[in-house]
């Protein structure tokens, strides 16, 4: 069984929806882009909602980077299109960029000068800013990734997680709707990685859209309030990040002493079932909680507890790229949830379609 | 371009804005000069007219005004034979070589540091970026030029003082006629100088390593000078920009002869506009 985000099945569903409606920051159709004879991206369908944290998810070499870079305008589609706050790019770069902040690839700065003095020099490019603006917007950036005191020195001389922080700051040189972060927390030390989450949520806060690529499941997870998951140069999977959490085969953990004799019912009554460390896990994406437990209760069975099972991103991140999209586990797994998982996913993509 | 309609919801959002031409010229220059590179480069310039100057002292009290070239000779205590013939010798390679370094970093560098895709995004428009960049390259050279020059007549004055500013032909000038051809010469070199920019910054928009863009002027500049030997391409030589440079001393006649100097001029223009439209090419279709 393979996951295929351009035929997908037309299920309406939360994720779907939601995404319609809202207004978007960012958005790519059928983006595509082939360095030679490599395929770096393609069909990518990018929805960046207006207002939201969208994390972007993939291993390396998952066309995360490459797709930003198309967005911002800094290297053209193959095919395709990508509009950012309403321009089309890269043609609409003069419009739409000056209200973008972004921190690209690592950071890019001088040896030869102090982080201040790097810091004046993107801020003289910066559109919005006023010459008498300057200075103040310079320190404010400083301030706020806790680099004012290094300011002076060569940036010849900074830890990697200081020349992070130093492209943070030049991406918040100025109040933006949007700012794209590319992988901003690498090389940062966990204090450094608070700090990054806590811009973030600065940001959100603000109103402003954040872009924010990763291949650290966890960041991802804190940070954001949707994902787009990226595998081979495609989306594979995108949505609010609470759907996308109950996408995963939603669960039940029962804790009970008749382990053995619960599956048996429960699969009497036709309910997925498996065993687990003291008790049963039951797949509820076919039936309801109640149900789960009116049948073992009917057939007589003990319950101690039973607690609802988040499956987190990590398990999803997983199936869908370690796994090769192919579902190498499908013995274990009942194949109904499978399939109801797959449709919720590429619900979403079936919105697009009925958009083109 | 920035046409603005009357009743949008949001004018500021949707038009263009722009960063102020002059600030994003400052906010380059500062960057160019304070570049520890670049003030070494100036600084060691200026030693060269001094050094020329002494060693042709030594050369013209040892062996006598009648031997030697007669530039040569005339460079000991002459403050504006000094400075030209200081440029017609650094014109050859020397002023070439610092021009591409200095239109190396200014796209090749900026990428390999990752700052082009910070200004790209700012965003600088590609052609507009091109343009502060090739005025800081153009800076560049002519601050080199200026430096050779103002040391190379400074010596020669503190060398034998305001009066022996006599010229190829006989005549002796005054120090304002002879700062009017020194003049000439700065400009003219300058020139010369932004036509190999042009070209060094159209190598700087393809490549990613600074050094491929020096290692292509100074190839190019001995390449052509080879070729400009052979008597057999003489259908060649009106195309090679090295056949201007030894005009130079044209400078130092009075009257000075203009032929070969205007010829050398329009050559270089056509090296700038050829140099600067690959180099906008290429912006425009470089990946940041």
């Amino acid at each position: 069984m393979t996951i295929s985000t351009h035929t997908a099945p037309a299920v309406g569903g939360p994720t779907g929806s939601s995404i319609a409606d809202a207004p978007l920051a960012a958005r790519t159709r059928g983006l595509r882009k082939v360095y030679r004879n490599t395929v770096a991206v393609d069909h990518v369908d990018l929805d960046v909602p207006e207002g939201a944290v969208l994390g972007m998810l993939g291993p390396n070499g998952s066309g995360k980077t490459t797709t930003i870079r198309m967005l911002l305008g800094l290297v053209s589609p193959t095919a395709g299109t990508a509009s950012l706050l309403g321009q089309e790019m890269p043609g609409g770069a003069a419009r739409a960029l000056p209200r973008v902040g972004a921190l690209v690839e690592g950071p890019g700065f001088h040896p030869f000068l102090s982080g201040r003095e790097n810091l004046r020099r993107s801020a003289a490019a910066e559109p919005l800013l006023t010459a008498g603006q300057i200075s103040g917007a310079v320190e404010d950036a400083l301030q706020r990734v806790s680099l004012a005191e290094a300011a002076d020195r060569k940036y010849r001389g900074y830890s990697l997680g200081m020349k992070q922080r130093l492209g943070l700051a030049s991406a918040l040189l100025v109040p933006r709707e949007l700012v794209v972060l590319d992988e901003p927390t690498n090389g940062l030390d966990p204090a450094g990685t608070r700090e990054v989450r806590k811009v973030i949520a600065e940001l959100h806060g603000a109103g402003s859209t954040v872009l924010v690529s990763s291949h650290l499941l966890a960041e991802v997870e804190a940070t954001c309030t949707h994902v787009a998951v990226l595998h081979q140069g495609t989306v594979v999977a995108q949505g609010e990040l609470a759907d996308l959490l109950e996408a995963g085969n939603p669960t039940l953990l029962v804790s009970t002493p008749d382990a053995e004799q619960s599956v048996e019912s429960l699969r009497d009554n036709r309910i997925p079932a498996q065993l687990a460390p003291g008790g049963v896990r039951v797949d509820l994406s076919a039936v309801s909680q109640p149900e789960v437990l009116r049948t073992l209760v009917r057939a007589g069975i003990d319950v101690y507890e039973a607690r609802r099972e988040r499956t987190g991103l990590e398990e999803l991140f997983a199936r869908l790229t370690e796994n090769g999209l192919n579902d190498t586990e499908a013995a274990d797994e009942p194949e109904i949830a499978d399939d109801v998982w797959l449709d919720r996913l590429d619900a979403g993509q079936a919105a697009k379609q009925e958009a083109r | 371009m920035t046409a603005t309609t009357a009743e949008t919801p949001t004018p500021v959002a949707s038009a263009a804005r722009r960063a102020p031409l002059i600030r994003l010229l400052r906010a380059e220059l500062r960057w160019v000069f304070r570049r520890p590179r670049t003030l070494v480069v100036l600084g060691l310039l200026a030693l060269i007219p001094i050094s020329v100057g002494i060693s042709a002292a030594i050369a013209d009290s040892s062996a006598g005004a009648a031997e030697g070239p007669p530039l040569f000779s005339m460079m000991a205590g002459n403050g504006l034979a000094l400075s030209v013939g200081t440029l017609a010798i650094t014109i050859m390679l020397l002023l070439p070589l610092v021009t591409a370094m200095s239109s190396a970093d200014a796209i090749a560098g900026e990428s390999a540091h990752g700052t082009l895709r910070g200004l790209l995004v700012a965003p600088v428009g590609r052609i507009r970026l091109l343009g502060v960049k090739a005025f800081g390259v153009a800076c560049v050279a002519l601050c080199a030029v200026l430096v050779i020059a103002v040391t190379g007549f400074l010596t020669g004055l503190v060398m034998s003082g305001p009066d022996g500013l006599f010229t190829i032909s006989g005549t002796t000038l005054s120090i304002g006629a002879a700062l009017g051809k020194l003049a000439v010469a700065v400009g003219w070199v300058a020139v010369q100088l932004w036509a190999v920019g042009a070209v060094a910054l159209a190598i700087s928009a393809y490549t990613e390593h600074p050094m491929l863009v020096v290692v292509g002027v100074l190839a190019g500049d001995i390449l052509f000078a080879v070729l400009g030997g052979l008597s057999a391409l003489s259908w060649l030589h009106p195309f090679l920009i090295t056949e201007s440079w030894s005009a130079l001393p044209d400078v130092l006649r009075d009257p000075m002869p203009t032929e070969a100097l205007t010829e050398g001029t329009l050559r270089a223009a056509c090296y700038i506009i050829i140099g600067l439209s690959l180099a906008g090419a290429r912006m425009l279709t470089k990946d940041g």
